[in-house]
């Protein structure tokens, strides 16, 4: 059991839930305690062990489904009525599914790890007493396909997919090369020998067991495919799909695709949840050295009034106030939809954020997103803002006269855009303004840095007035603007 | 005393059936996580929105059990000297009035400097002894000779460094005091120890590998039905069945606060009093304050009352 264990962790892990190795070794202590006989209790017990989030226990959930179905390989291998045993057809219950003159040799079929070779051994006298007129054969997964054993062949399937290392599937091509290895290791090659031996015999009965033994493999191949097929969506259906998160995150968002937004909206959430577990917690500095006279006079009455226990200042280092100015004009507006996603995504972190978009005339966001959900904000955003010709003067003007007061020396501004003015003024000192009151101008620009000066481009001018100036136009990029943004206040 | 524990806690069912006796009635999750954590000597830690009985699980369990229910109430600011031991500042002092008065006479007889401050180092470790510990809850918790239930109640509402703390706690039934040396429980008699969190913050990783993970959601109406029928049982089934109904409906809308159990069995109780035999409109507004806790909800469902109230009526 400890093996299978093991292995289901493993499956975890693709799925995308942390287990560390200690809660391996809790869910094997827990299974001592509670034995391995009721399945709900075992999935209780399991998801307390190894889940520790109401999300992880949902992935948790589908993940237990599929690796502990032992989905019966259904109907049987070979059609019933040419097989003198009366099979009673396609139940799923193993303990009842022996039929009942093969059966007694076996004695259950359903106990975990059951050697296939030996087992059948027994059954072979039985059934050849029974009816002698027919020829059993004499290659181990021959006797196992004429048995019939649902169960038997079941096991014969896991525990040579066990022996192939089937679980180190990685990609889907690699499914044919897996069956054949897992058909392989159950004696296949023996088998074969055995059908073209019986069929040059030339004899009657023998022909008749060929063609018999040669469905049954047939079957069990396709059968065995179901299987590896269902192994690979277990171990490794979700490495692709980390794969393809690795490549969006350095994939130009330009170059997104509609169809990409979701997968990439998931991406943007899970980089932002890793940036809030490294910055959620409030730092403290304690300045040493001065002394916090009231807070060490109270905090000591209680030891009528001997100064035991000295408090010193502390300050508390305050979040950054973030004003987020995109530029949501056609060239730009992909890059600017991410940004106020990654930025929304860190409210729990960022609780100030305020947000304003324009192409021409500069209109503050706020409101939406904290109203409705980030889609429709983003929607909603484009749709009254965007889509006109950039005035970045415009903008700065409108700025200055809505919401220049509110800039002090807590703020961070960050600007997204291409600073291509189409030859308007661009207003720089209003810019300069802002650089001086502000805590931080941080300007972000899609175009590679040689193409900042070319045409209509104001980036010269504006990146005087700067703190930094960066190109951004991946998701890679953003996460580390923002990671720094973060990181330059504590 | 722990061979009748042993017996309480025999089986998932048995746990049940002790939990309904004391007017709780829990799904299979929440019997599993006391079973598993009695038998694997592990902490359980139980996230859900708030008022689902996280807390009355504990007092409930420590009921069943006999034993007592030491309780810690977090909040930001929490630190060592209120959650696991201080020194009696106070007493020291006094003692050391006192021995200044004797002092020459202790140091009676001893020649030279050396000597005396050999023979003081003696006393010093007197003052950091056992005597002068005024144990908190997580000390308590630890040193309780029987065994107890130890309840931390909303983890998420401490400090991170707090959280720290209680690492060794969970892992190994034990604390470090400096000047005494480890402090250990008896194996025998480790507390059942029970954290609980409203998920304001994340828990750390660290917390939560020590722990058992207990989820409570909201219960479905079946389980919802029983519940007030255990802790309110004078309702009728049919007020019961309207009363379930309309908050299970209420639950699946836009609301800052959905209704939780414990306002459920409130609001069970508020229409006894008001002698209600079934639920209508006028009712449910005038007792809307019971159960939603926001002005601004109970405007945006004022329209709906009618609907959900007919819905809830019809249905039962």
């Amino acid at each position: 059991m400890d093996r299978t264990i093991v292995d289901f962790v493993k499956a975890l892990r693709t799925a995308e839930l942390k287990v560390s190795p200690a809660e391996t070794l809790d869910a094997m202590a827990a299974l001592d305690v509670i034995g391995i006989e009721d399945r709900e209790f075992l999935k209780n017990t399991l998801s307390m062990v190894l889940s520790k989030t109401p999300e992880e226990k949902e992935s948790f959930e589908t993940c237990f489904e599929q690796f502990f179905t032992f989905e019966q390989f259904q109907g049987n291998l070979i059609p019933a009525d040419d097989v003198s045993h009366d099979d009673d057809g396609g139940e799923f219950d193993p303990s009842d599914d022996d039929n009942p003159q093969a059966g007694e040799g076996r004695g259950g079929g359903a106990g975990m790890g059951g050697g296939g070779g030996s087992a059948s051994e027994g059954d072979e006298s039985d059934s050849t007493a029974d009816v002698p007129n027919t020829m059993q054969p004499e290659s181990r997964l021959g006797q196992l396909l004429m048995n019939n054993d649902k169960t038997e062949i079941t096991i014969a399937v896991v525990e040579a997919g066990r022996e192939v290392e089937v679980n180190q599937i990685v990609v889907f091509t690699q499914k044919g090369l897996y069956t054949r290895k897992i058909m392989d290791a159950m004696g296949l090659p023996e088998l074969q020998d055995e059908i073209s031996e019986l069929k040059g015999h030339g004899g009657l009965p023998q022909r008749k067991l060929s063609n018999l033994l040669k469905s049954g493999r047939d079957t069990l191949r396709e059968r065995v495919r179901d299987y590896v097929e269902r192994q690979f969506f277990l171990h490794a259906d979700e490495q692709g799909k980390q794969l393809r998160e690795e490549l969006l995150k350095k994939v130009k968002l330009s170059n997104l695709e509609k169809r990409n937004y979701k997968d990439v909206q998931q991406v943007v959430f899970k980089m932002a949840k890793k940036l809030i577990a490294v910055h959620s917690k409030q730092r403290k500095t304690v300045k040493r050295g001065q002394l916090d006279v009231r807070k060490t006079l109270r905090h000591n009455m209680q030891y009528d009034g001997a100064l035991f226990d000295i408090k010193w200042k502390a300050t508390k280092i305050d979040r950054p106030k973030v004003m987020a100015i995109c530029d949501v004009s056609g060239s730009v507006s992909n890059y600017s939809r991410f940004l106020l996603m990654f930025l929304y995504s860190l409210s729990e972190i960022l609780p100030k954020v305020r947000a304003f978009a324009f192409s021409s005339d500069l209109g503050e966001v706020t409101r939406l997103f904290d109203q409705s959900g980030l889609e429709d904000a983003i929607a909603k955003t484009m749709r009254d803002y965007g889509n006109g010709s950039t005035d970045y003067g415009q903008m700065l003007q409108d700025f200055k006269s809505n919401c220049m007061d509110d800039v002090n020396n807590k703020t961070t501004i960050i600007i997204l855009g291409d600073a291509r003015n189409n030859f308007g003024d661009p207003r720089a000192e209003i810019l300069r303004e802002m650089y001086d009151k502000s805590k931080r101008v941080i300007w972000l620009n899609p175009e590679p840095k040689m193409s900042w000066t070319v045409g209509d481009a104001e980036m010269k001018k504006y990146a005087a007035c700067c703190h930094q100036t960066e190109v951004c136009n991946s998701l890679m990029h953003l996460e580390r603007v923002v990671g720094n943004l973060l990181r330059s206040v504590s | 005393m722990s061979i009748k524990n042993e017996e309480r806690l025999a089986s998932i069912e048995v746990i049940q059936e002790n939990f309904e006796k004391l007017d709780y009635i829990c799904n299979l999750q929440i019997a599993t996580a006391v079973f598993l954590a009695y038998h694997l000597g592990k902490p359980i830690l139980i996230e859900g929105p708030p008022g689902v009985g996280k807390t009355e699980l504990a007092k409930t369990c420590a009921d069943m059990l006999d034993l007592e229910c030491i309780r810690l109430q977090c909040y930001e600011g929490l630190d060592e000297s209120k959650a696991i031991y201080e020194w009696k500042y106070g007493k020291q002092l006094l003692y050391t009035q006192v021995l200044k008065e004797t002092l020459s006479e202790i140091l009676q007889g001893a020649t030279g400097l050396a000597e005396s401050v050999s023979m003081l180092h003696d006393f010093g470790d007197i003052f950091f002894s056992e005597e002068f510990l005024e144990p908190r809850p997580l000390l308590k918790a630890l040193r309780h000779e029987d065994g107890c239930v130890l309840l931390i109640d909303e983890v998420d509402k401490s400090d991170h460094e707090f959280e720290s703390l209680l690492l060794e706690l969970l892992s190994d039934f034990q604390l470090s005091i400096p000047e005494i040396g480890t402090i250990k429980a008896d194996p025998e008699h480790k507390p059942l120890v029970f954290l609980t969190s409203n998920n304001t913050r994340e828990i750390s990783d660290a917390l939560k590998r020590r722990c058992l993970h207990l989820y409570i959601p909201f219960p479905d109406a079946p389980l919802e039905r029983r519940i007030i029928q255990a802790r309110v049982p004078d309702i009728s089934e049919k007020l019961r069945n309207q009363l379930v109904t309309f908050i299970q409906e209420l639950r699946d809308m836009d609301l800052k606060k959905v209704p939780a159990i414990s306002e459920t069995i409130d609001w069970a109780r508020t229409l006894i009093l008001l002698h209600s035999e079934s639920l209508d409109a006028d009712l449910v507004r005038q007792t809307l304050n019971v159960i939603l806790k926001f002005q601004e909800d109970i405007e945006s469902i004022d329209a709906e009352v009618q609907t959900i109230t007919n819905k809830a009526v019809k249905e039962t």
